[in-house]
């Protein structure tokens, strides 16, 4: 007899195209490194979705979800920028430099 | 469209060219069916996925290589018709082929012997002067060069591991390995393809070429294997009850629905 070999989760980071952020896709099981790269290339790239897959051993993944740390009950609004309004400055600004407001999403 | 293809060939090469066609296609078409049958029950969900897909681009390189086919025989049938309507008597795979899906490492060791050889004979035809064949083994070459690295992957565990993986290994290559010389056995008139450009050597060329690439691996993962010289004329003729049985499964819509499509 032989022992049931030991698979454990690989987690699978996705990129569509070229510019695009790393997205989390899913995760495979696989005994090593080398199947891991094989199935993720089969579950989250054999229709062609892909253009780079990082595949990481979750294991190694160092979590941090302590509410303490992310979600600290006390306000902290202070620490944002949503206070400070900078549309009439930027209108002032470019008034003065006679440049014209950016179309689109832009800015 | 009115003129075949390649009408510069004489009747001899052409027919030649016909046969290597043929051999391609049914053999892409008879290891995707019988993979196939892993869909559902292969050794864990992820390998089901790989070999299902695996298994699928197989059969697409078996519906190109037959509609090239259609085109350069020109009789009136079309790839469905090729690929389908044929007896058992009148299929031209490997009989490396013709052994049944059995256990993983029968699958395994069959594909290996089977995506080596393959990997040769499309090396062979990169540069080929028959241009719609070259143009379609450009993109096939892309999609073999994965499903080898995901059998070798495969072989190395079944070979590395202690106990079961690799007996079962042992056994499989010891069934498999009188037929496995079939896949490279020469074609009739071959060396017609090789003075008309359209593959680089001739298939003896070829078959030495492959054992000294399986040599190579086997004698790095201790598989001491003879793989004896296969008879050209029985290479791919006299087909197994195994393949009997795939043909039935494979040809059963179309026989109960004939002309159907979807």
């Amino acid at each position: 007899m032989t022992a049931e070999p030991q698979l454990e989760e690989w987690e699978v980071f996705r990129q569509e195209k070229e510019g695009d952020a790393m997205k989390h896709g899913g995760s495979v099981m696989a005994p090593d490194a080398e199947l891991a790269v094989h199935y993720a290339r089969e579950l989250f790239g054999r229709r062609q979705e892909s253009i780079r897959l990082w595949v990481v051993r979750r294991a190694d993944i160092h979590d941090l979800s302590d509410p303490d740390l992310l979600q600290p009950p006390l306000d902290r609004s202070f620490k944002k920028p949503g206070g400070y309004v900078m549309r009439d400055k930027l209108a002032a600004a470019r008034e003065q430099s006679g440049a014209s407001k950016p179309k689109g999403n832009a800015g | 469209m009115t003129d075949s293809l390649a009408p510069d060939l004489v009747p001899a090469t052409r027919n030649a060219l016909s046969l290597l066609l043929l051999s391609m296609a049914d053999d892409e078409f008879v290891i995707g069916f019988s993979d196939s049958e892993w869909t559902g029950i292969a050794p864990m969900l992820e390998e089901d996925v790989a070999m299902s897909s695996i298994a699928q681009d197989e059969l697409g390189h078996a519906q190109a290589l037959y509609r090239l086919l259609a085109e350069v025989v020109d009789d009136g049938r079309d790839a469905d018709a090729i690929a389908y309507d044929r007896p058992v008597e009148g299929y031209y795979h490997a009989r490396l082929l013709d052994h049944p899906r059995g256990d993983w490492a029968d699958t395994i060791a069959r594909r290996y012997l089977y995506d080596t050889a393959d990997g040769i004979r499309l090396d062979a035809l990169a540069e080929s002067s028959f241009a719609p064949l070259r143009e379609l083994v450009a993109k096939i070459r892309r999609e073999e060069r994965y499903h080898l690295m995901h059998v070798s992957a495969w072989l190395e565990r079944l070979a590395s591991a202690r106990g079961e993986p690799r007996e079962r290994l042992l056994l499989a290559l010891d069934r498999l390995a009188p037929d496995a010389g079939t896949v490279l056995s020469p074609l009739p008139n071959d060396l017609s393809l090789v003075m008309a450009g359209i593959i680089d050597s001739s298939f003896d060329e070829l078959d030495a070429r492959w054992r000294v690439e399986v040599g190579r691996v086997f004698e790095r993962l201790g598989l001491s294997m003879v793989l004896p010289v296969a008879d050209p004329l029985t290479a791919r003729t006299n087909h197994s009850d195994a393949f009997r049985w795939l043909h039935g499964e494979f040809t059963a819509v179309r026989r109960e629905q004939p002309g159907a499509t979807w």
